[in-house]
């Protein structure tokens, strides 16, 4: 048999096997629970320690904090926390060193904006992200 | 007489055959290429340079952006080294992780290769079957690493994540799947008249050749140098495997064809092995510091990547982040090789001589 025509036969072979594409974006693509999407980030969890500002590659995360409101508490309390998506290379690092896991991925990675600016998000629009956040943080 | 005169042609940097932005200034007369100069850089980022202000946990997800066909052993390439300097022994848990994700990443990287190099002769439907098996591979990795193509997932001294529940049984069932769609594969393209005419004698280089311009992997292997580190100087632990390296004496562009082809089935049974003997439990990271440093000296070590050897050298004086960080990228070492092989080529066979090179240009410009 010529070369082609047994190439054209396993083309035509496949002509029955299931489809396997899905229909993105009516339905939601199924991602594994590890999957490193836009971070949430818990402000009352946080202890404003700076080790996800100090261990991010590409200096995203930018972080301040203030005094505890009660004075009778010791330590800080986290004042504003943004993180610049233009940057942001979903590194998963942030996560990894948070020893209060304040920081956390989700399963969100439609980041499109119509304008940069709309990239950088801040403390509240972090802290609302809370759908299809990561089940198991740690290894 | 008629008169010819010369005409400068450029192919890219934005074009789909060259797979990146990669410009060739070409020389033509008429159809035959009389000089071809590679022009290179547009996606330089410096990740040499930038690696001396990082940690080294912050260099890993740099090398995922080098070569991100296969970002798992550029992963592993860094934190070998580091592990090398520091004396660190892996535990075994790790080592078998890490070899499953670095053999399912090179099928995965020889797939991609397969379907585009096949599509610039104008043949679409190879790389549709070759990204439907290859997104089975990514899903995998997803799985394992949180993402499916910039993993991130190698750290010093282990991994970052034990492999989830029901992976390894998946791996093992994808194996057997892959070696049957690989029968189809070679029925669909191997034996296409069209695909030997142009690929047979064509971007023909001889063994010396090749070890002159310092080719490695298939490149090198294609012209029947039986060398792979995997096997002349086993790194983590491949010397526990049985498998071939595969090699062909013909040096053209099918010679590559057969060559990769054949790597995916040498893989499978490296992946095939480690799913056997895959520790039913223990630690996936070794003990290591919270900040890790180098000790003061210099290191190199190179492993066998799927486009050839990728090098790595530290010069450390001590501090958590190198001094100097220098990565050996096979795709550039490979592609110095173009201008010679193009030159008296008729421009038709451009396009099959630089897709059978397999070059990435994230890794070319670094």
């Amino acid at each position: 048999m010529l070369g082609w025509t047994k190439g054209l036969a396993y083309t035509l072979k496949q002509l029955t096997r299931e489809k396997l594409t899905y229909d993105y974006p009516n339905e939601p693509i199924p991602l594994p629970d590890r999957f490193r999407g836009i971070q949430k980030f818990y402000p009352e969890k946080c202890i404003v320690c700076n080790q996800c500002a100090n261990i991010c590659p590409t200096d995203c995360i930018n972080l301040t904090g203030k005094k505890h409101p009660d004075p009778t508490k010791k330590g800080k309390i986290i004042d504003t926390y943004d993180i610049n998506f233009e940057l942001c290379i979903l590194c998963d690092l942030c996560t990894e060193v948070c020893p209060t896991e304040a920081i956390i991925m989700t399963n969100n990675f439609e980041l499109a904006e119509y304008s940069r600016d709309d990239l950088f998000k801040n403390l509240e629009w972090l802290d609302e992200n809370d759908e299809n956040i990561r089940k198991v943080n740690k290894a | 007489m008629i008169r010819t005169e010369e005409m400068l042609l450029n192919v890219g940097p934005q074009h789909p055959s060259t797979h990146g932005v990669f410009r060739l200034v070409l020389k033509i007369d008429g159809e035959i290429i009389v000089e071809a100069k590679p022009v290179i850089g547009y996606l330089h980022r410096g990740t040499e340079k930038l690696a001396e202000d990082l940690q080294y946990t912050q260099i890993i997800p740099y090398t995922d952006r080098m070569d991100y066909v296969s970002a798992m052993t550029n992963n592993y390439v860094i934190v070998h080294a580091v592990e090398t300097m520091m004396g660190l022994q892996v535990p075994e848990r790790a080592e078998y992780l890490r070899i499953l994700a670095m053999e399912l990443n090179r099928v995965a990287s020889h797939l991609l290769w397969w379907g585009t190099f096949i599509l610039d002769f104008g043949a679409t439907s190879p790389l549709l079957y070759a990204f439907r098996d290859r997104e089975m591979i990514l899903n995998l990795l997803n799985e394992l690493s949180g993402a499916r193509l910039t993993f991130n997932y190698m750290r010093v001294g282990g991994v970052k994540w034990d492999a989830p529940e029901g992976w390894i049984e998946k791996v093992a069932d994808f194996v057997p799947y892959l070696r049957g769609q690989l029968k189809g594969y070679h029925q669909l393209v191997s034996g296409n008249e069209i695909f030997l005419n142009r690929t047979k004698n064509i971007g023909t280089y001889s063994k010396e050749d090749a070890i002159n311009y310092s080719l490695s992997g298939p490149n090198l292997r294609s012209t029947g140098v039986k060398w792979d580190l995997r096997k002349d100087e086993p790194y983590s632990i491949y010397d526990r495997f049985d498998f071939d390296v595969v090699t062909r004496e013909e040096g053209d562009a099918l010679a590559r064809y057969h060559v990769r082809m054949g790597e995916i089935v040498e893989s499978l049974k490296i992946i095939e092995q480690a799913v056997q003997q895959f520790p039913k439990d223990g630690e996936i990271i070794a003990k290591v510091p919270k900040i890790i440093k180098a000790p003061k000296g210099e290191a190199f070590v190179r492993i066998e990547g799927s486009r050839g050897e990728i090098g790595c050298y530290i010069s450390s004086d001590g501090k958590k982040e190198p001094y100097r960080l220098k990565f050996r990228r096979p795709s550039f070492y490979n592609l110095q090789i173009l201008p010679k092989l193009l030159e008296g080529e008729s421009i038709s066979n451009l396009i099959a001589i630089l897709g059978a090179v397999d070059i990435v240009l994230g890794e070319v410009d670094g």
